[in-house]
């Protein structure tokens, strides 16, 4: 054990636009950091070893599993989580088509799913469907089967293109 | 479905979308309570071992431990859980909270380290030093009921914890005049839950008031209630379960865990708040698991394929602990076998082995085994016979002419369509051309297969249920409607959705007894201070056990609300008015007709000028309701599945999937249809690519989620869903209750389109997963391909 890792590190974190100082262990997660330290619980955590997908934010605008980094990595990058995109009273494209195409049931792997998706379709805003099923490949849904998801995914591109559906 | 609901079968999006999908939702370790300490568990690393010593010296002096628990600890802060219900065969065993003596699984936990932050915790669970006199490990059920097996419980006196059996009619004598006997094979392993939450708790002791908060995402606050103030040795007016938002439970969470009872005994004893998240590891390790199963059945058959008689075998690998009685998941397997066709002579024998693995426990579907064990046996059937696996299906099938049907154990068959199921599966496919497209396949080398499978799902286990099966307990559901003195509807279940959806569904049958919008209708659950004690969710009575239950509720305040109504309309009784979206609507020359008033009127007299009230009424809104549904209710629906076996790889990929269904009369069919995807998609999964593995000294192989696969979108298909809505005419609103039949019946049709695929390599499917490697080892075993013979 390395006493240094839990000695605590000033940090200086931005995140959703906001800076933070902060005074973490070095080897404290940035998913445990969202949470605890600034209380954004949006970001879950669904098995802290890279493979579910659940706590996946942006960094600079980039998907990126927050159980896989360290908070003091983080400095001099902009870290975007769900709190940031939408709110209950006025949804994202994409959180409104989760919402009618049923694309979510207890709602645990959503923000994960919302924050790569609202990535994926700024750079990529006509998606197939087989696209949508392979990018959604890395994040783990135990509830859906998907199908709603892929749905809701097409759905919200559509309209991010100005169509009408 | 009848017409005649307003509110019933409205595809109404879900109420709580809008703070999941913004991150908003407040599940368990979202709950911020200051100064709580974390809890991790010392874990064995063995699959069966006496405890010689834990030495936790070094560890109780490391940074932030407040302090390190075990076995002997817990002995004194808790009882022990006796199961010991009255059934005959079944071995009475008791638990510790924590092993004293010994350890029984690979991940059993042995002591509970207190720390001020997680991480802290968890450094000193490593440098806690058990030592162990290691046992052999019973590894499998052949190993478990050998005669000289080591036991798993050194109380009982063989692994064979509960046995049971059963003949009805005369299946020797349907066997000594069959045309043919025909045997099969089904081996399910052993699947995990995985919700994507794994399970925790936050315990909350309050000193001043010795009243313990426990927060926890569970299925059944109540019950579990009960049993928190009885292992601490409370009342339960000292124990609330708080159950948050849900991420997931599919059965899981529905006992009290060691590791819960544990957080929950020392929150109380530290007279601090306490917080539990289990890791990925634990969950998959030593949460629970399920679905291990070895069956044999003998089929006495006539020429045309006509069951004559059946005989089941059936053995389960329980694991090392009963958290349920040990007969109770195998048991429905054996009563509800015989499903969708008619047979009356029936024999089972029933054994669960102990085995150094985690416990088992209900996992959605507990009885999924069942339709693939029937369905399969059915297609051997055709098989051995040289039938056409449709037509056995047919000449077997119940028919509304036989309806209502006993079943051979005395289960009760109404209102189910298996036979119309199965031909709109049937139509829907075009065997014919499929089975072209197959045989053309086959001249290329390639293996196309369709499979089939019936199913016929029990969903609501009445009161009646549990008391012929001997198992103490109810099988009601409570509700409370309150229409507050604005007009404003609260309602209230026993249910506790862990992501089901019920918000919605469960305001629309509120909102259709009582006459409302359902979206004026606010459901509360998982307070037990709040909710009313019912049963809670489990197999698929959250529609018709909690739905039907609000719904009688809303009609019971509909009465109440349509008397004082009439009275505020100086009629001289309620029986021309009705309510519609909270306007009192009178009859007036055929026609209903606005009358002007609003339930927020009658609200308003009820609650603030009582004294104006029609006499013998009392003042306000309340009303609360419990029911108690049949004995059991059952859906049914037919799959359908063509599926592609690429020989050289062992993959198998899903060209088409669709089920046709019914449920009956459907709450919402928004939620429904999600709750149809989610099981088919955790059937198909768990038959592809879960497994638990244990290597044969008993360690777990599984522990993570690059080791424990969950179907990722690649690997499922689009799932097309056909509906059947007969009610049910014995339950309020003909709800029937659903969700687990799609993991049934996903099964069974992907390992009988496999077999059907693989048939021309004579190869049957006795033994999931399907892995590609699976499919390879049988491959290599087989036939030599039909293309190949052709080549010199
Ligand atoms: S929690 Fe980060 S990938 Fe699962
Ligand atoms: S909605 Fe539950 S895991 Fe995706």
């Amino acid at each position: 054990m390395n006493a240094s890792t839990h000695e605590p590190l000033t940090l200086s974190l931005s995140v959703n636009g906001e800076t933070h100082d902060l005074q973490v262990p070095a080897r404290k997660l940035l998913s445990d950091v969202l949470r605890e330290d600034l209380g954004l619980t949006g970001t879950h955590v669904g098995c802290e070893h890279g493979v579910c997908g659940a706590c996946t934010v942006l960094i600079d605008g980039r998907p990126a599993r927050a159980c896989l980094t360290f908070a003091a990595q983080m400095e001099g990058h902009e870290v975007t989580t769900i709190e940031a995109v939408g709110r209950p009273d006025a949804l994202s494209a994409l959180q409104q088509a989760l919402h009618e195409e049923h694309g979510l049931q207890c709602g645990f792997c959503t923000a994960g799913i919302v924050m790569t998706f609202e990535h994926y379709l700024r750079e990529n805003p006509t998606p197939t469907a087989s696209e949508v099923r392979d990018v959604l490949s890395g994040n783990l849904c135990r509830c859906t089967g998907y199908q709603n998801i892929v749905a809701a995914v097409l759905k919200a591109a559509a309209r991010m293109r100005g169509e009408s559906v | 479905m009848s017409s005649a609901f307003t509110e019933i079968g409205r595809a109404l999006p879900r109420k709580e979308d809008r703070r999941l999908v913004t991150g908003r939702g407040r599940y368990l370790d979202d709950l911020a309570v200051p100064g709580a300490l974390h809890v991790s568990f010392v874990r064995s690393p063995h699959a069966h071992a006496r405890i010689l010593g834990i030495d936790s010296a070094e560890a109780s002096e490391m940074p932030g431990v407040v302090g390190i628990f075990t076995g002997r600890d817990l002995d004194q802060l808790t009882t022990r859980l006796r199961i010991a219900p009255p059934i005959e065969g079944l071995q009475p065993t008791e638990l510790t909270t924590l092993p004293i003596e010994k350890v029984r699984f690979h991940g059993d936990p042995v002591a509970c380290v207190v720390a001020t932050d997680r991480y802290l915790a968890e450094d000193a669970a490593e440098c806690v030093t058990v030592e162990y006199d290691q046992l052999p490990a019973v590894t499998s059920i052949a190993q478990a009921l050998a005669p000289d097996a080591v036991l798993v419980d050194e109380t009982l006196s063989s692994n064979m914890v509960s046995h049971q059996s059963l003949c009805v009619g005369d299946p020797a004598a349907r066997r000594a005049e069959a045309h043919r006997v025909i045997e099969a094979r089904f081996a399910l392993h052993r699947h995990t839950h995985v919700p994507l939450e794994t399970r925790g708790c936050l315990a909350d002791w309050d000193d001043g008031r010795a009243h313990l908060n426990m927060h926890i995402g569970n299925q059944v606050p109540h019950p579990l209630r009960s049993q928190l103030a009885k292992r601490l040795g409370l009342s339960e007016s000292q124990v609330t379960v708080i159950s948050p938002d849900v991420g997931g439970a599919f059965g899981q969470k529905i006992a009290l865990y060691r590791e819960e009872l544990t957080v929950a005994a020392l929150s109380r004893h530290l007279r601090r708040p306490l917080r539990w998240r289990e890791d990925r590891m634990e969950n998959l390790m030593a949460a629970a698991h399920a679905r291990e199963y070895e069956c044999r059945t003998r089929t006495s058959v006539s020429e045309t394929g006509r069951i004559l008689g059946l005989e089941l075998e059936l053995d389960e690998d329980f694991g090392s602990y009963c958290f349920f009685p040990a007969n109770y998941m195998a048991r429905v397997i054996a009563l509800i076998m015989t499903g969708p066709y008619r047979i009356q002579d029936y024999a089972y024998e029933v054994r669960v082995a102990l085995t150094n693995k985690c416990g088992a426990g209900p996992m959605r579907a507990p009885m999924a085994v069942t339709s693939w064990v029937m369905e399969g046996t059915i297609d051997a059937i055709a098989r051995e016979l040289g039938l056409d696996p449709i037509e056995v299906r047919r000449i077997n099938a119940l028919g509304p002419e036989d309806l209502p049907y006993k079943m051979p154990t005395g289960e009760l068959l109404e209102d189910v369509t298996p036979r119309e199921t199965l031909e709109t599966a049937v139509a829907a496919i075009d065997v014919a051309a499929f089975r072209e497209r197959q045989a053309q396949a086959l001249c290329e080398g390639r293996y196309l297969g369709l499979g089939l499978c019936t199913v016929i799902e029990s969903t609501t286990y009445g009161s009646e249920f549990y008391k012929s099966a001997g198992i103490p307990g109810s099988g009601h559901e409570a509700a409370w409607v309150r229409i507050e003195p604005s007009g404003a509807v609260n309602a209230s279940v026993g249910l506790m959705g862990t992501g089901q959806g019920y918000e919605s569904p469960l305001a629309q049958a509120v909102a259709e007894g009582l006459g409302v919008r359902s979206e004026d209708v606010t459901v509360h659950m998982g307070n037990t201070d709040v909710a009313p004690y019912g049963m809670g969710s489990r197999g698929g009575r959250g529609a018709t056990a909690g739905g039907g239950t609000l719904y009688l509720c809303g009609l019971k305040a509909r009465e109440r609300v349509l008397v004082i109504a009439a009275s505020m309309l100086d009629l001289n009784g309620a029986g021309e008015l009705r309510m519609r979206a909270g306007q009192i609507e009178r009859m007036i020359d055929d026609n209903w007709q606005e009358t002007g008033l609003t339930l927020a009127d009658v609200a308003r007299r009820a609650y603030l000028d009582p004294l104006a009230l029609p006499e013998g009424i009392a003042p306000g809104l309340d009303f609360s309701h419990s029911y108690d549904p049949p004995a059991m209710t059952y859906s049914n629906s037919t799959h359908a599945c063509e599926v592609e076996v690429d020989p050289r790889t062992g993959a198998i990929s899903i060209d088409r999937y669709l089920v046709a269904e019914d449920c009956g009369t459907v709450l919402n069919p928004i939620v429904v249809r999600g709750q149809q995807q989610g099981a088919i998609a955790m059937g198909l999964s768990g038959a592809l690519l879960e497994q638990v593995v244990y290597d044969g000294s008993g360690q777990n192989l599984s522990a993570t989620l690059a080791d424990y696969l969950v179907a990722s979108p690649n690997e499922l298909p689009e799932f097309e869903i056909l509906h059947h809505h007969t009610p049910n005419r014995r339950t309020p609103a003909g709800i029937k209750g659903m969700a687990e039949g799609g993991v049934m019946g996903a099964i069974g049709v992907i390992a009988n389109a496999v077999s059907d695929a693989l048939a021309p390599r004579g190869v049957t499917i006795e033994r999931l997963p399907l892995t590609p490697q699976s499919i390879r080892a049988l491959l290599r075993e087989a036939a030599p391909s039909p293309k190949k013979r052709t080549q010199p």
